[in-house]
């Protein structure tokens, strides 16, 4: 059951690969709440939507990998530039000419790339716990998620042959990171569940893909460079307690960008889902700055 | 030895506009009141396991559209902690909530209670019909009206056992032990819904605001406020107010018989939750928050019965 249901919805088909949206409201702006890391789908957003839907139109879908989009089994598919040219698509398919995006953890490399190349689409954005490679001090690349390893504790289960063998224990344990705080419990069940609406081999490929050699979300220096070129209002939303990307990933990317961080005390990694009434206000007061 | 601080008080959506106390031989009784509209809610308190904030997901609701008294039991919250078994009769309760409304200058009013409070709402109906435009009993305690919960005749609560297991800990020995481990014990069992580990937390402490003594005297030393069943029977009977029954289908502290017997007794409506505890007010509050306004429409202007 939700709080509110969509005005309308819809697929949009882009080579050969169907993307499900959804549209609620009206009004001016429009808001994208972008897809994130297909490990799960729109209705992360679920707390978002009803609220801003009384205050502006809002746009979501089901990112390709999950929910009821389709899902490429090949890595390619998963690169930034697909997500980005989707949410394109999408827009296009609605009618929208101009949106404030609004994105969570690798969702920050699709909005970096539309913000950067497509300026005139994006009236500003939202980046809630980017997953960027930014700020670091020694990034975190290895190959330690294709290569068989000794052990299964803790983040070595972040490993494909972890994911094809154990894919619901992965998923649980993922989400004991993404959800820090006490009483996560119901978002807990909430997001393996979605997990579960996708599979090993789907996920597998959106991680390949997403993590290939110059990528915004493996490489620095490609997502400093787009992060520079943004001209829109940006707000970077993190938690000082995040455990699967460090507030560093925020606080520089907002130094790049030329944009706000808000810090929030004692937030993980989804304090949208965490923390809504907060979230939600930042949400609506930085979409009421951006109206035209 | 470790000292855990008092945590502050959590934030409220809504905060009194008037607050104060009642004495009564003695004993100070915090109460507070929000709004000021036309029709009076009494929320009572339950024993002193818990306090006032009990009803904390109903006050900004039922405070838009009601005035809205609410009250911390003696022994727990800011009232004060008698210590004879006696200043913890059920009586003493119903006439805490009689002195309150009388000093909040409040003539009329629907009364509320869960659990204990439930039963103290049904007597002060009973005994001051001109008060009491309607009753609502959610999960209503009276003793005698019906055998108590089989959770509480699994043990003896005065003995010493030689063993804490389950509802074993429903034993003075073990509260004073761990009083703790019996709230968190007790709250697991009474909330039993998936994802209520807020609402534990939020009982557990409100539990530790009290004391071990205060739930000795009220649980198991106190004088029962009946000589018998049909005592019990009977006061339900003299109630003359509509009344509005609410039990969840998986209350582990008050058995679906007694509801049943409460709303048949005063001619009044049950509502059961399926799916629902013994703190439905806690665990399912839209539904429980639109049952209380739902039911206040119908009792005001009273109807003639």
């Amino acid at each position: 059951m939700r709080a509110c249901q969509p005005s309308d919805d819809g697929h949009v088909e882009r080579e050969g690969v169907k993307l499900y949206y959804e549209v609620y409201g009206s009004g001016e702006p429009t808001v994208v709440l972008l897809p994130t890391w297909s490990i799960i789908h729109s209705r992360h957003w679920k707390l978002q939507i009803p609220y801003l839907a009384r205050h502006c139109r809002v746009l979501t879908f089901d990112g390709r990998g999950n929910g009821r989009s389709d899902r490429p089994t090949e890595p390619e598919a998963y690169r930034s530039a697909e997500f980005a040219a989707d949410a394109l698509a999408v827009m296009d398919a609605t009618g929208t000419e101009r949106a404030v995006l609004v994105c969570l953890s690798l969702g920050a490399t699709w909005a970096l790339e539309l913000g950067a190349l497509h300026p005139e689409r994006v009236a500003g954005i939202v980046f809630i716990a980017p997953g960027l490679p930014l700020g670091l001090s020694d990034a975190k690349v290895s190959d330690s998620f294709t290569e068989r390893l000794a052990t299964t504790e803790g983040w070595a289960k972040f490993n494909q042959h972890y994911w094809r063998e154990h894919y619901r224990e992965f998923l649980e344990f993922f989400f004991s990171q993404m959800f820090t705080e006490p009483h996560s419990t119901k978002p807990t069940e909430d997001t393996v569940g979605w997990g579960l609406e996708t599979d090993p081999e789907t996920l597998i490929a959106t991680r390949l893909g997403s993590s290939a050699h110059g990528e915004p979300f493996s490489d620095p220096e490609r997502a400093a460079e787009l992060a520079r070129r943004l001209r829109c209002p940006v707000l970077v939303v993190h938690g000082d307690q995040d455990a699967i990307r460090p507030l560093a990933n925020g606080a520089k990317l907002a130094e790049l960008a030329g944009g706000e961080l808000v810090t929030l005390e004692g937030s993980g990694h989804a304090p949208h889902v965490r923390d809504p009434v907060e979230v939600n206000l930042l949400l609506r007061d930085f979409i009421r700055r951006s109206r035209p | 030895m470790i000292v855990t601080p008092k945590p502050r008080e959590q934030t409220r959506a809504r905060y009194p506009d008037e607050e104060g106390y009642v004495e009564r031989d003695g004993v100070r009784v915090f109460y507070e009141v929000y709004g000021d509209a036309p029709t009076t809610f009494l929320l009572f308190p339950t024993s002193p396991i818990s306090h006032s904030r009990l009803w904390k997901a109903q006050i900004p609701y039922l405070s838009r559209h009601f005035r809205v008294i609410t009250f911390d039991p003696r022994g727990n919250g800011r009232s004060d902690r008698p210590d004879t078994a006696e200043a913890y009769s059920y009586w003493e309760f119903v006439e805490d909530g009689r002195a309150i409304l009388e000093a909040t200058r409040t003539e009329t009013a629907i009364l509320a209670g869960i659990c204990d409070g439930g039963g103290w709402a049904l007597m002060l109906a009973a005994t001051q019909p001109a008060t009491a435009l309607g009753v609502v009993a959610i999960a209503p305690c009276l003793p005698r009206l019906t055998p108590s919960h089989p959770n509480y005749l699994r043990y003896p609560s005065l003995e010493p056992l030689d063993t804490d297991e389950g509802w074993a800990k429903w034993n003075v020995h073990y509260w004073r032990r761990d009083y703790r481990g019996f709230l968190e014990f007790f709250f697991s069992e009474q909330v039993p819904e998936s994802h209520s580990t807020k609402h534990i937390e939020d009982c557990v402490q409100w539990g530790l605001d009290g004391s071990v003594e205060a739930l000795v005297f009220s649980d198991v030393e106190a004088p029962l406020p009946f000589a018998s069943e049909e005592e019990a029977r009977e006061l339900c009977r003299r109630v003359r107010c509509p009344v509005l029954v609410v039990h969840g289908e998986l209350d582990g502290c008050q058995p679906r018989e007694r509801a049943v017997a409460v709303a048949e007794l005063t001619g009044g409506t049950l509502v059961a939750l399926e799916g629902a505890g013994h703190l439905p007010q806690a665990r399912h509050p839209v539904k429980v928050n639109g049952l209380l306004r739902e039911f206040a429409a119908s009792v005001v202007p009273p109807k003639p019965r």
